[in-house]
């Protein structure tokens, strides 16, 4: 990978920004805004007709899911399915044979997918009418970008063994039901609850149980496992990039 | 060498055991057109794709601008032009967008842009989803982006191919005009006609193999070991004349007496040329 051409990112930049609000791929951060909406209107209602107050851990639920949806569907699937799109129209071919190189596909490719990600988080967090303090929204918006940073390049990953985007769909499942499920259903299982604070979503889930309870902190642990898992991915990316470059599905 | 863009050097390429490019040499020169005419298999493809530097030769050395391919990276791409069956286009964009990218990626001025749909009759339809255009319409999208930047160097693999004639033609005028404007082009066809029509120099590949090399007028002659006239007199009815001293008598008497309507030399096509030397038709 080379240095980066200001003229050839933007291009990139602009021409993946517009692809993400194509029809194919708006519905995804969309519908995490809205799971986010129905789940609170519903504990609403389960909390006495909507007048009471909800309950931390039923808003910290709807919030989480609506988060972890957004994280992991628009950073997997977007990335991956874009970069799948690309091949399946052989666009990607003509890209990098006129003069784009790795860095500035990649760079073009995964930051509008993670402004993306960071601005619908938060708007999660305002459509579910959590109040939070200036450090609130800064380890909030932090913590987003680098759980971002690591769907993004996970879905570069897929994207790059995925030969079309049918594949690039089916071959996305299986990761993103883990990623949903695993730190959704942590609290009824021992083995669940360990391997949920093994994963980025799961961090991301615990930063927010803190942050509707008022506590604003750094969680160590979790920012470890999320630094880690950002160098594991990146590695991983790295060497399946390296075999054939973007084209290896 | 002063102006020779391209240059292959016993370049030979294998996948495993099986070999499918066999010491080519050949070279191309600014303001040419070199064709490698060949059927499908015959390894064209495999050489563009060698001599752009999206795959490694086993042997030999190939240049293009003056530099070795495997020294080749992304920066050699602006300096040439690619156009493949493997060449899409963002269909959900607009022909003109389509451009428009890929002129911000290359530096190129807006301008160009309409000059070029111009150029290539794209301009009423510039507004249109590039996914709507006909196949000769997204050849013509594909071939305007690929000059957009001013290649030195134009790869044309099968650029006509499956396309109506009149489409071929009009990317035919466009090849003569932009290698009247010095660019050099490679082009991979199986149509004689059009290596015949456009090349300077052609090499006919037979199972990765150069079997013959030279102007399609040199390879013509060069087999034209049974020279034949044909004539059609001004009676209507025809004849064939041979190079023997009897045919060439009555081809005399028969201008003198002003019987002859029109006269034909049968020298090969470029197609019986590769009939000859290699047994296979070039389909």
């Amino acid at each position: 990978m080379k240095g980066i051409h200001k003229n050839k990112l933007g291009a990139v930049l602009e021409m993946k920004g517009r692809a993400l609000f194509s029809k194919n791929f708006i519905i995804m951060p969309l519908f995490s805004i809205g799971i986010t909406l129905l789940l609170k209107f519903l504990y609403q209602s389960m909390g006495g007709n909507g007048s009471e107050a909800l309950s931390n851990t039923l808003l910290a639920t709807a919030l989480g899911m609506g988060a972890v949806m957004n994280i992991t569907m628009t950073g997997i699937l977007c990335t991956g399915m874009a970069l799948a799109e690309e091949k399946e129209k052989h666009t990607l071919r003509a890209l990098m044979t006129s003069s784009v190189n790795g860095l500035e596909f990649f760079l073009g490719s995964i930051l509008p997918v993670v402004a993306m990600m960071l601005a619908v988080n938060a708007m999660i967090m305002v459509v579910a009418g959590v109040s939070l303090s200036l450090t609130g929204w800064a380890l909030w918006l932090g913590m987003s970008l680098l759980c971002a940073t690591v769907s993004g390049v996970l879905g570069m990953i897929l994207g790059i063994c995925a030969k079309d985007q049918v594949t690039a769909s089916t071959v996305s499942t299986v990761p993103m039901l883990i990623l949903v499920l695993v730190p959704s259903f942590r609290g009824l299982n021992a083995t669940l609850n360990r391997i949920g604070g093994l994963l980025f979503t799961g961090v991301l889930q615990n930063m927010i149980q803190d942050l509707v309870e008022g506590k604003a902190s750094v969680d160590v642990a979790g920012l470890g496992v999320i630094l880690g898992e950002i160098v594991l991915a990146v590695g991983v990316f790295l060497y399946v990039y390296r075999k054939n470059g973007y084209d290896a599905g | 060498m002063i102006n020779e863009y391209i240059r292959l050097e016993h370049i030979s390429k294998s996948f495993g055991e099986t070999e499918v490019l066999k010491d080519l040499n050949a070279s191309l020169h600014k303001g040419e057109i070199l064709g490698f005419l060949g059927p499908s298999g015959a390894g064209k493809t495999t050489t563009i794709r060698i001599l752009t530097g999206q795959l490694k030769a086993t042997q030999g050395d190939a240049y293009v601008l003056d530099t070795h391919v495997k020294n080749i990276d992304e920066s050699i791409y602006e300096q040439i032009g690619i156009v493949t069956d493997q060449s899409g286009v963002y269909e959900r964009l607009s022909v003109y967008d389509n451009l428009r990218y890929f002129a911000r990626i290359h530096g190129v001025e807006l301008k160009h842009v309409e000059e070029l749909l111009t150029r290539v009759g794209l301009l009423e339809h510039k507004k249109k989803p590039a996914g709507k255009l006909s196949k000769g319409q997204a050849q013509r999208l594909v071939l305007a982006r690929a000059v957009l930047h001013k290649p030195k160097v134009l790869f044309l693999d099968e650029p006509t191919s499956g396309l109506d004639p009149s489409t071929a033609q009009d990317i035919h005028e466009l090849l003569l005009e932009l290698k009247e404007e010095g660019m050099a082009v490679f082009l991979t066809t199986h149509n004689m006609e059009e290596a015949t029509k456009l090349c300077d120099h052609v090499a006919l590949l037979n199972k990765g193999e150069i079997v013959e090399y030279g102007s399609p007028e040199e390879l013509c002659l060069r087999y034209n070991r049974d020279k034949q006239y044909r004539v059609l007199l001004t009676d209507g009815s025809r004849l064939v004349l041979r190079q023997s001293p009897e045919d060439v008598e009555q081809l005399s008497r028969l201008l003198q007496e002003d019987r002859v309507n029109s006269l034909h030399s049968c020298e090969p096509t470029l197609e019986s040329v590769f009939l000859t030397v290699t047994g296979r038709t070039l389909q």
